[in-house]
């Protein structure tokens, strides 16, 4: 300890070293300026790289097995469940106004598409998948693993968060049609066995236009590119020993569940302006 | 140099001698059964002391705070764009129709019952769940939880019970919290989306379509849901074997089972209601 002392010290009684009131809100502000800066950069290194960097195959096809085939199940169990759980709701209250129910599955299946089975379905995705990109990277960070590509020569971006990247795109688009799938089938099941609504007028797509699907499988991809870039820049800013691994875990789930609502706040606004209602 | 620095990390959880087929589902099943169980004799050993008030209160204080006070922000965030989203997708619905007076019945309906306390639920899953799951981790992996045992203080007590009691609590009134924000959030976002007047949004939600159960119905998921993520996070936390992966590992299954969790009950709890 040489001359100068610790900060608390010099602060008034009374004052904590949590700075507070309009120091806190700018210090907030900066810290989001400067995490949209860094997952800015990380997102065209990734592409820059997806395009330019070197072809692995081998990896790619090992994330899409990790991110993919291993989600199937966790995915199939929730979105059964949430079928189930809103056509069940959505009977009880479309019972209240009026009795008929011909365009339940109708309004659901066009619900389902362009929205839900997309945006739950990330939510899951980026629960599991963001949270296991991040632990993973995470440890490689706090056992000195990044150091050494660094070291190498080799950038971290272009080994493990480009994969990701790629793998993440095509198998939650898939993980996305496969779910409103298991949940339109789910609410079949139950519309038929709580409210007699026969599967044949249940799976009516005549609300299903160009603009719900297009909004739908803009979803997919945008959810896609988020979750591997987001959890990916968590995991990277991990430090620390194994405090620092969970902390990056938590700050992964937390900010891919948030850029998903956001991104689905922006696309569904863009939605309703471009092919109106 | 044998070993090259490896462009991918080492595919742990896919040992050479894995498994196949029935082994696999046998053997998850055995694992989901030793899960299931450790939380079902956790929730035993937690409401004992909760029953005869071992509680350390200070603990109960600062945890308070850390889940509740500090996860407001992503609360606020989530519910506000919650009710837009909400809003959005009613908007096809109400315009089709021309029924500009339900839409505040129709937002406030999904968003009370359904909507706002799931999501709510998972945002905190996420930030909370994971973040106890890291820290009882830690713990375990640098030997504190031994030690509180050396001087003989009860973990449980002086760790567990209050994270599961402050758990609770912040969900439940995180729900609260949620509820009146996404009304707000969807009102508003009516107003400029679709024209309709916060006024006439209100009288939607207050005509009588929307009773005191739609409430209670979803405050009711919030304290289930807020028991699943408060011992899922626990047990795993306290589980947690191997340094600073186990602990990344620990806290990827506990927001995993969480999820799932809350999913599943919200099925049985909107059935028994």
């Amino acid at each position: 300890m040489s001359g100068d002392e610790p900060p608390h010290e010099r602060l008034p009684p009374g004052a904590s070293e949590e700075p507070s009131g309009v120091a806190l809100v700018g210090a907030e502000a900066i810290g989001l300026f400067q995490t949209g800066k860094e997952l800015y950069s990380i997102f065209v290194r990734t592409l820059y790289y997806t395009f330019r960097g070197r072809k692995e195959p081998g990896a790619v096809a090992e994330q899409m097995y990790e991110i993919g085939n291993r989600s199937l199940f966790f995915i199939t169990v929730v979105m059964g469940f949430f079928g189930t759980i809103l056509v069940y709701q959505a009977g009880l209250q479309n019972k209240r106004i009026l009795p008929e129910m011909t365009m339940l599955g109708a309004t659901y299946l066009e619900l389902l598409i362009r929205d839900l089975a997309a945006s739950i379905g990330a939510l899951m995705l980026a629960t599991r998948v963001g949270a296991g990109i991040a632990a993973e990277i995470g440890s490689m960070v706090v056992t000195e693993q990044i150091d050494a590509l660094r070291m190498s020569a080799a950038d971290p971006i272009d080994y493990l968060i480009k994969p990701r990247f790629v793998a993440s795109i095509v198998m939650t688009t898939a993980l996305i049609i496969w779910s409103a799938a298991v949940a339109f089938t789910a609410g079949m099941v139950t519309a038929y066995a709580f409210f007699d609504v026969a599967p044949r007028t249940f799976a009516n797509v005549a609300l299903v236009d160009i603009g719900d699907l297009s909004v739908g499988l803009a979803k997919c991809l945008a959810y896609g590119a988020a979750i591997p870039v987001v959890s990916g820049h968590s995991g990277l800013a991990a430090h620390g020993g194994s405090e620092g691994v969970g902390w990056a875990t938590t700050r992964a789930v937390v900010n891919t569940s948030l850029a998903v609502i956001i991104l689905n706040l922006i696309i569904s606004t863009a939605g309703l302006f471009i092919f109106g209602a | 140099m044998s070993a090259p620095a490896k462009n991918v990390p080492p595919p742990s959880r896919r040992y050479a001698g894995e498994p196949s087929g029935l082994h696999a589902v046998g053997a998850s099943f055995f694992s989901i059964a030793e899960t299931a169980g450790g939380m079902g004799i956790m929730f035993g050993r937690i409401l004992s002391r909760i029953f005869t008030l071992r509680v350390d209160g200070a603990e109960l204080m600062r945890n308070l705070y850390k889940m509740g006070v500090k996860s407001m922000p992503i609360v606020i965030v989530t519910a506000l764009f919650t009710g837009a989203i909400m809003v959005i997708q009613a908007a096809p619905l109400v315009q089709r129709f021309g029924a500009y007076g339900l839409l505040g019945w129709g937002a406030g309906f999904g968003t009370l019952r359904e909507v706002a306390p799931l999501l709510t639920a998972l945002m905190i899953n996420g930030r909370v769940g994971a973040n106890n799951t890291a820290e009882l981790g830690t713990m375990v992996v640098t030997e504190q939880i031994d030690a509180l045992r050396v001087l003989a203080i009860d973990p449980i007590s002086f760790l567990i019970a209050p994270r599961f009691l402050a758990m609770i609590i912040t969900l439940f009134l995180a729900t609260i919290f949620a509820d009146a924000l996404a009304l707000l959030g969807a009102a508003y976002s009516g107003l400029g989306l679709l024209g309709v007047e916060p006024g006439v949004f209100y009288n939607g939600l207050t005509s009588g379509l929307l009773g005191v159960n739609d409430v209670m119905s979803g405050l009711v998921k919030s304290v289930v849901f807020g028991i699943v993520m408060a011992l899922a996070s626990c047990q795993y936390g306290l589980s947690v074997k191997g340094g600073a992966p186990g602990v990344g590992r620990a806290v990827n299954s506990t927001v995993v089972a969480s999820a799932a969790g809350i999913f599943i009950l919200d099925y049985f709890v909107s059935f028994s209601l």
